[in-house]
């Protein structure tokens, strides 16, 4: 509290010196038309890549330079356990919440401990990835697809059921639903699907296929051919292309699952104000940008998708009920246990 | 009589100022064990706590239905199989090395020394993909078999053999470790004795030799045997593909699940890792409690046996060849990954460049910021855990009772659970210690260099506590009959004896907290990331070539290191140990 007290007060101090010091300065320092001058601390807890979640922080800075934003960048995983204890043990540190998929929102908004804020930039959104009660909103769009070698693979497939053709057994790769949360919310809407469901994954079972601990694995096992074929999420099949890795990303004609790393404002935030203010940066058409300069599909309508990825309605969605697969999270988890023998 | 009057006062006086010593002495006994119980224990009771709590009332049924559950067992039955198999490998490759390098006659033993660490040092990751690499359908030894009659496979990795294997090769170090310099204090003498006395070389090594470097062995062993056990890295990597379950890997499927029950159910899981990291522990107890020391000998590193030139040569070759395959070969596949520019691309000159160091060390500033973190974080740590660490196996060792035992069992808690759990119950500790006050030292360096502090203490104290058992306690009484009391009995005659075990525990934490990853993935906060946070964050991000880059710069860092502490200690040993 004290260090807070001081921060600020020395922002102060040192804004107070700035109008003093020049006109120019002070002009600049104004805030932007919706930041409205925010301030204080937040802490940000993320599991985007570290790069990434800088420059977002970055860019944010530069709108509202008052705000000063800590990072805690883990896998997504490791930081729902880290809010989780700080939970238990009393009081949440996170201010603003990004991770990997919907359910893991659903989770701590059954918990109660996410706060409700529909933000106006939200409005540009398609709403089947917003929460209609406004705990959380998607950020950008990251679809699971097919990655094939292209030494070994010339006829590149357009179905899934690639994976399960006996002429590719032992052949292919996939990420562990039991390790990764991304993993378990494509199970879950996988084996929803008329012409997939659980079949698919027992006939991938069948078909010999190797489960890996996650996306990064599949990538290395793909690009260095130890396997042909894999499923993986797209940005990083796309960068490994153009990196000049022999990869190509697939888009499976019956559809991808999606992710949308939502954001949402923890409800013991203690600077509402600033982590408003950076969920609407991050919604805006400046924070969608920056998304798509980085190499994500933005999730906002109108704004391009950067090369080798597909703009939302170039694709089509396989989806499911964020509520219903929180429900049934354990069961998937412990059925797919089950096929493939643990 | 008149003379003996003052005496028996005198007698009687020291005997109530003993036993005045000895009531002070429980009331430190008690403060000093619930200091180390709030430190090491406290935290893991607020994790065990929640096995017992079902909303808010006291339960059993976390137990009952993980006990029930069949595949509780068969985790079970995995995690014994695969630590035991490991640790005997571990044990049986540290002590060879050990005894080699301590008794046997051959050059080049520094640089070999160097070797035998870098399993150790290589981040797990790494070996397992090289490892994984060199037995694939396309790697080297297939390559090799496919040269010989027969239709011979490489043996699959992806199995309970390959784990125990990886698990064997990266942990063998620590015993080595512990034993090296264990075997170079035998007194030469002991074995002369056993010779004259018609004991054959094999005989002698058995009855005489092992037996008086059981103190290192065990001590070794325990700590090969603990590391194995909260071993997540390999088993989740080798495992997963082929279905199998450890008890680490299984503790982070539930504390990764959904719900209310998953510290629960993570909880009970931890409880049974932690009993039988406890039966461990008693169980090396009960190995060194036969272990007597009586003689001390100053280490003794010139060889004691002699090959003939052409058995000394092969002896040589069987083991750089050895050294080469399991610590060079991961270090190469490394370096090769790190220069080229995209996973898959052929090795080839075109392919090859210095970008990834590039950005690695002059475009992205967290690197060498987390390094001079890591580095600090290392060194303070260090510092702490040699001073506490032994202080208290010099209690340990003075006064085996109950107190100092139980002392122990504490500080090795925190080093048996998995990192990710250990880091869990950080953060309901420090978090707000007493309910409603947070003192400010989670989500700052401190909760990490605290974390570091209480998990590697017991690498120390082992180190310590295995140096105070070779020797012999005359020597201390000796040492006091001739005069040298407090700091100068430490200074002449005990640490010079003591140096080169407590140095050994001292390397080994220094290492352990410099690569930690596990714990500090949870506990970082802005502006004190570490080495491991950095590299975990680029290998999510699907960036290995950076990482493998980071590495390569710290593991051929951690080796200028390690040569300049030889060249030291090579000082030491001249100016101190000679030169008195």
């Amino acid at each position: 509290m004290k260090k807070i007290f001081f921060g600020s007060a020395s922002l102060c101090l040192a804004a107070f010196l700035a109008a003093c010091g020049g006109d120019d300065i002070a002009t600049e320092t104004a805030p932007a038309e919706n930041g409205e001058g925010v301030s204080g601390t937040l802490d940000f807890y993320t599991s985007q890549p570290d790069a990434d979640a800088q420059a977002l922080v970055d860019a944010f800075k530069e709108q509202n330079p008052e705000v000063d934003v800590s990072i805690f960048r883990s896998g997504t995983e490791e930081v729902v356990s880290k809010i989780q204890a700080e939970n238990q043990g009393g009081n949440i540190q996170a201010d603003v919440l990004l991770v990997a998929d919907s359910v893991t929102f659903e989770n701590f908004k059954a918990e109660e401990l996410l706060l409700a804020y529909e933000s106006p930039e939200a409005e540009a959104i398609d709403e089947a990835f917003v929460d209609p009660d406004g705990t959380y909103a998607g950020t950008k769009i990251m679809a699971t697809g097919l990655i094939v070698n292209t030494n070994e693979v010339t006829d590149l497939p357009t179905s899934w059921s690639i994976l399960t053709d006996e002429a590719t057994s032992g052949q292919a790769v996939m990420p562990s639903p039991l390790y990764s949360g991304a993993a378990a919310y494509n199970l879950g809407v996988m084996t929803r699907q008329d012409g997939l469901g659980w079949e698919f994954y027992e006939s991938l079972r069948g078909n010999d296929i190797t489960i890996t601990q996650g996306n990064g694995a599949v990538l290395e096992s793909v690009a260095t051919g130890e396997k042909n074929y894999g499923m993986i999420v797209d940005y990083l099949a796309a960068r490994a292309k153009s990196d000049g890795s022999p990869v190509e990303l697939v888009y499976p004609e019956e559809g991808v699952p999606v992710i949308t790393e939502p954001v949402g404002i923890m409800a013991n935030t203690e600077n509402e104000e600033a982590a408003k203010a950076f969920v609407d940066f991050i919604l805006s058409e400046e924070g969608q940008q920056l998304a798509s300069d980085l190499g994500y599909t933005p999730i906002r309508e109108g704004i391009e998708a950067p090369e080798g990825l597909k703009t939302l309605d170039e694709m089509t969605i396989l989806d499911a009920e964020a509520v219903e697969l929180l429900e049934t999270r354990d069961e998937d988890k412990a059925e797919f246990g089950q096929i493939f023998g643990q | 009589m008149t003379a003996k009057q003052p005496m028996v006062e005198e007698r009687k006086k020291r005997d109530s100022s003993f036993s005045l010593f000895f009531q002070k002495n429980s009331i430190y006994k008690v403060i000093g064990l619930l200091v180390i119980f709030v430190f090491f224990l406290l935290p893991v009771l607020r994790l065990v706590f929640l096995s017992f709590v079902d909303d808010g009332s006291l339960t059993l049924h976390y137990y009952t239905e993980i006990l029930r559950e069949p595949a509780t067992w068969k985790t079970v039955q995995n995690t014994l199989v695969i630590v035991a198999g490991s640790t005997i490998l571990a044990l049986a490759l540290g002590v060879l090395f050990s005894w080699i390098v301590a008794y046997v006659q051959l050059s080049g033993k520094r640089a070999m020394q160097l070797f035998i660490f870098l399993p150790f040092i290589i981040p797990s990751y790494i070996t397992t993909l090289a490892w994984t690499q060199f037995f694939s359908a396309s790697g080297p030894v297939n390559a090799m078999l496919s040269w010989l009659p027969g239709s011979l496979e490489a043996p699959n990795l992806y199995s309970i053999g390959g784990i125990i294997l990886l698990l064997g090769i990266s942990h063998y170090p620590l015993v080595y470790l512990f034993t090296v310099n264990v075997f170079r204090k035998i007194p030469r003498e002991l074995e002369e004795a056993a010779a004259t006395s018609g004991l054959s070389k094999k005989r002698a090594l058995w009855k005489v030799v092992l037996p008086l470097a059981l103190p290192g062995i065990a001590s070794g062993g325990l700590i090969a045997f603990l590391s194995n056990l909260d071993n997540f890295g390999i088993p989740a990597f080798l495992g997963t593909p082929a279905n199998i379950r450890v008890l680490s890997t299984y503790i982070y499927e539930q504390v990764v699940g959904f719900g209310p029950s998953a510290f629960s159910r993570a909880a009970v899981l931890s409880v049974i890792l932690g009993v039988i990291a406890l039966v461990g522990t008693v169980f090396q107890w009960f190995l060194l409690r036969r272990s007597r020391v009586n003689e001390t000998n100053r280490s003794d590193s010139t060889p004691r046996i002699h090959l003939s030139a052409g058995k000394q040569k092969l002896l040589e070759i069987s083991l750089w060849t050895f050294l080469l395959v399991t610590s060079l070969m991961p270090l190469i596949t490394m370096g090769a990954l790190s220069l080229i520019s995209a996973y898959g691309v052929p090795f080839n000159l075109e392919n090859l460049s210095l970008r990834n160091y590039e950005y690695v060390f002059l475009t992205d500033s967290k690197p060498l910021s987390a390094l001079s973190n890591s580095l600090q974080l290392a060194f303070f740590t260090m510092l702490v855990c040699l001073v506490l660490g032994t202080a208290m196996a010099y209690l340990r060792f003075k006064h085996p009772d109950w107190s100092t035992k139980a002392a122990e069992l504490f500080m090795t808690v925190p080093f048996a659970l998995p990192g990710t759990v250990f880091a869990l119950c950080m953060i309901f500790m420090w978090l707000e210690p007493v309910p409603g006050w947070n003192p400010g030292i989670y989500g700052t360096v401190w909760i990490l260099f605290i974390a570091y502090a209480t998990r590697f203490l017991v690498l120390q104290v082992r180190g310590s506590y295995t140096a105070f058992l070779q020797i012999d306690p005359s020597m201390e009484e000796a040492a006091r009959t001739s005069g040298a009391v407090g700091w100068v009995k430490w200074r002449r005659i005990l640490l010079p004896l003591l140096f080169p075990g407590i140095l050994s525990g001292a390397l080994l934490v220094f290492l352990m907290a410099l690569t930690e990853l596990t714990v500090s993935s949870l506990l970082w906060s802005s502006g004190s990331e570490t080495v491991g946070v950095v590299i975990f964050g680029y290998e999510q991000a699907g960036y290995s070539t950076y990482s493998t880059a980071f590495s390569t710069v710290l593991v051929l860092a951690i080796l200028l290191g390690g040569g300049l502490f030889m060249l030291l200690g090579k000082l030491w040993d001249r100016k101190v140990l000679k030169t008195k």
